[in-house]
């Protein structure tokens, strides 16, 4: 054997190798977008049948978009720009149309609920608090006056602001295609439950926003116990960073109103806050996610730091102002079947 | 018959078979007949009379041809009301618009205004009368339906208070 067909040979090992190795990872490419492909067309069989079409009819014309049963007895989540400011709902499933009627909409989370005299398939309530980063997600909704239509996307982030503009909670930005009538899509992990509901495109409908599911949860709890959403507010009006980290926490109450529950209860100026609720702080914007998921009437336990102390009130929480003058909340007396119901304790001052 | 025997009834006949009117008595008959019956009719109390000759007009009357017009009449009006209110009737939206006296404006190219300004500051500016609401309502009835997304979310805080 001469020395160039020993060279030639080891030429064509090495070829074979690179030649299998790229061949089996683009084998495997294709196999992982195909088991993608198949788990979403397995997630969407399985779940579509209680996502729904809405439509309504507003001040201008009839409105269509989407929305998903979270039980069997009726009761429906979509957006608030669907289920918010309309009327003479009917909701399209299994090939009919039936009536439904407004429970509670509310402003502040971006929600409405529905409900519909029949008995529906429902889907299952995830948590959003599981997701990452780049998890994969999937939506369904109704594009334009298309047929149920799958999104396949991913978690791009947890935003409390967008354009410099705060939302009362913290927001899921998702990577997936949403086109007009989506509004209202659920959004579901890949086990097939909902962690958030759409609620708007954003730049050229090639991403969306999503609320979690926890803020439509804590409105449908609202409903259940009192009639009408009821978010709670305890009179801290300014909280901005100390001019150094206090326990890992950069929110300090600058303000706090007279005669308020935070007042009553002891919170001062200059208190670090660690902790509202059940929801840790660590910046100035976490204070809205803590805030959203307070109950007026409910009492609150509120953990600072002031100077080395560290201490926790217990705060019962009153209306917040801005429900109390309709700006955020829909009217409990529009509602119909809702008893509206008031709390005991005073008004607090206007802000 | 026990107290007239044959005799004294053919002795009564004998005497009223000569027996004659006075003078003038069949001529003046009808006259007197009509004066005694209007004698007794005056003296009944006035009421009374009205009340008769009231009761003896309603006798006289056809009811039936007297029903048939205002039953015609009402036909007319029931025909009348039907049609004004499938020709009139206000579609839904405007029905929810008249619940309150203030409603919400959203404007029809809202797809393009609805991005940076606060849903609430939009509440408060974007208010119109019911009356120009109605209008919009009836200019936009034959409208294609609205696909909804808006470009931003709706939920909104202004500031860091809780």
């Amino acid at each position: 054997m001469s020395p160039l067909s020993g060279s030639r040979s080891r030429a064509l090992v090495a070829f074979a190798v690179v030649f299998g190795l790229g061949a089996g990872w683009l084998f495997a490419q294709e196999q992982s977008a195909a088991t993608i492909s198949q788990q979403v067309r397995e997630l969407f069989e399985r779940t579509a049948k209680a996502v729904v079409k809405i439509h309504g009819v507003d001040e201008h014309s009839e409105i269509c978009g989407t929305g998903f049963f979270v039980d069997p007895t009726g009761t429906l989540y979509t957006a608030y720009t669907v289920g918010g400011e309309a009327g003479n709902f009917t909701v399209e499933f299994n090939g009919k149309k039936y009536p439904a009627r407004q429970l509670v909409a509310d402003i502040r989370s971006g929600t409405a609920i529905l409900k519909v005299d029949e008995t529906t398939p429902g889907l299952p309530i995830g948590k959003s608090e599981e997701l990452e980063l780049a998890t994969p997600v999937i939506s369904i909704g109704y594009p334009l006056d298309l047929p149920k239509t799958p999104n396949f996307g991913m978690i791009a982030g947890f935003d409390r602001k967008c354009l410099g503009r705060y939302f009362s909670t913290i927001h899921l930005r998702v990577n997936a295609p949403t086109q007009r009538g989506e509004a209202g899509a659920p959004l579901l992990n890949m086990k097939g439950e909902v962690v958030g509901i759409v609620v708007s495109g954003l730049e050229n409908n090639s991403a969306c926003y999503a609320v979690p599911i926890e803020a439509a949860e804590k409105i449908r709890s609202d409903f259940v116990r009192f009639g009408e959403a009821r978010h709670g507010w305890i009179g801290v009006n300014n909280v901005s960073p100390p001019s150094q980290q206090v326990e890992g926490s950069r929110a300090m109450v600058t303000q706090v109103a007279e005669d308020t529950p935070a007042a009553r209860s002891g919170l001062k100026e200059g208190d670090v806050l660690l902790q509202v609720g059940k929801k840790k702080i660590t910046d100035p914007e976490d204070v809205f996610d803590a805030s959203f998921y307070i109950t007026a009437g409910d009492t609150v336990p509120i953990t600072v730091m002031r100077g080395n102390q560290k201490m926790t009130f217990q705060v019962q929480a009153t209306m917040h102002p801005a429900s109390r003058t309709g700006m955020l909340l829909a009217s409990p007396g529009t509602i119909p079947g809702v008893i509206p119901m008031s709390l005991d304790e005073d008004a607090p001052p206007s802000p | 018959m026990d107290e007239f025997n044959d005799n004294e009834i053919a002795r009564l006949l004998r005497l009223k078979r000569y027996e004659q009117p006075p003078p003038g008595y069949f001529e003046n008959f009808l006259h007197e007949f009509h004066r005694r019956q209007r004698d007794e009719l005056l003296r009944q109390p006035l009421w009374r009379i009205c009340l008769e000759r009231a009761h003896n007009f309603m006798l006289q009357l056809d009811m039936r041809s007297l029903a048939s017009y205002p039953t015609a009449v009402a036909a007319v009006l029931v025909c009348a009301a039907i049609f004004s209110l499938k020709v009139y009737q206000q579609p839904e939206a405007a029905r929810v618009a008249t619940q309150s006296p203030l409603t919400l404006s959203v404007p029809v190219n809202a797809e393009q205004e609805l991005n940076l300004a606060s849903p609430v500051a939009r509440q408060i500016f974007r208010m119109q009368p019911v009356g120009s609401f109605r209008q919009s309502a009836q200019t936009h009835r034959a409208a294609p339906p609205r696909y909804v997304l808006d470009s931003v979310p709706v939920s909104y805080e202004p500031t860091f208070r809780f």
